[in-house]
């Protein structure tokens, strides 16, 4: 999958309109990143690419770009 | 083969399998693996299923007592699951019992919950159970006495946020253990569920990995015993299978380490 329609995913996931990410957005910024989003993205990364999110590494993420950090390995450039 | 009580050298177990084929869904990991070693233990003749031929048969090399079998099956596959279960008894003789610990959880909020989600978590979780008490009731397959065991969860008892189709699906296995009971006890078959809380599997590994261990640590404080182990479970099943529950039918027994209690 290409970065930019795993970011259409995450805007699915939360809800948010299609094309209203970037990469560069704060986490703590986006009023539908909650506790339940971030259940909806482990959901995401292990249905769509088969990767177990890591906890810790998910925890300290700032930025949306920090969440395509977190399954670079398995997007294609 | 010796029934309980018969022998007067060995001791007295009311829990006794000896002799009585079994099947298990299930067996290659977590509560199914560990069913299958605990029925081997009781003097079970275990039929281990699961999809992967080669995890089956590091189950059974793990075995107590010789000629364990392994038949490797697709549960998703819903409808072959009868002529699957004829098949056996068929091949190697009536069953006493099935242990269902073939299951899958994968949290989901509603918000991301579809159809193709939904009819996954139903088909493992739910039909494949009621599939099997078809196959386990038809002409010639169930030997006098046997049981099916089905697990549910304390799940179906507690609502958690991010989990409510495996919620659904597992009140769905303990509604369906009632029903199949009543049905079911025309044909002398018994059937019953099992309903864990969080148990050390892969599964709960998994769940445990995608968490910081501050997390963790919070959710493992609900559980005044600490989290279950996959034996604990299968001393459940296994007593549900065997004599020792005779006059059980129909109930869902709780094994969750005191969680519910308070």
């Amino acid at each position: 999958m290409q970065a930019e329609a795993f970011l259409r995913e995450i805007e699915s996931a939360l809800e948010l309109p299609a094309g209203s990410l970037t990469g560069n957005e704060q986490l703590a910024d986006i009023p539908e990143w909650d506790s339940l989003a971030v259940i909806s993205f482990i959901a995401l990364v292990d249905e769509k690419l088969g990767l177990a999110v890591d906890g810790e590494a998910l925890a300290n993420a700032g930025t949306v770009g920090d969440l395509l950090a977190l399954v670079h390995e398995k997007l294609a450039a | 083969m010796t029934a309980p009580g018969d022998s007067a050298t060995a001791p007295f177990n009311p829990m006794s399998l000896a002799g009585r084929r079994v099947l298990v869904t299930g067996a290659s990991s977590g509560i199914g693996r560990a069913t299958a070693q605990l029925l081997a233990k009781l003097g079970a003749h275990v039929i281990a299923t699961g999809r992967d031929a080669d995890r089956l048969a590091a189950t059974i090399e793990t075995l107590d007592g010789d000629g364990h079998e392994s038949a490797a099956f697709d549960l998703s596959t819903i409808d072959a699951i009868p002529p699957f279960v004829q098949k056996l008894a068929g091949e190697g003789g009536a069953l006493a019992g099935i242990a269902h610990c073939a299951g899958i959880q994968i949290g989901k909020p509603v918000r991301v919950t579809d159809q193709a989600f939904m009819d996954q978590i139903f088909r493992v979780n739910v039909e494949s159970g009621i599939a099997l008490a078809r196959g386990l009731r038809q002409r010639g397959v169930a030997a006098p006495g046997a049981g099916l065991v089905l697990l549910s969860s304390v799940s179906a008892l507690v609502g958690q946020a991010s989990n409510v189709v495996y919620c659904a699906s597992k009140g769905a296995v303990l509604a369906a253990t009632k029903a199949l009971a009543v049905e079911l006890m025309r044909d002398g078959i018994r059937v019953n569920a099992v309903l864990p809380a969080l148990v050390e599997t892969e599964m709960a590994e998994r769940f445990r990995a995608t968490m910081t261990e501050t997390q963790w640590q919070g959710y493992v404080a609900q559980y005044p015993m600490g989290i279950g182990r996959p034996e604990d479970i299968a001393n459940a099943v296994g007593f549900l299978l065997s004599d020792a529950s005779r006059w059980i039918n129909g109930i869902g027994l709780v094994v969750d380490g005191g969680v519910l209690a308070g």
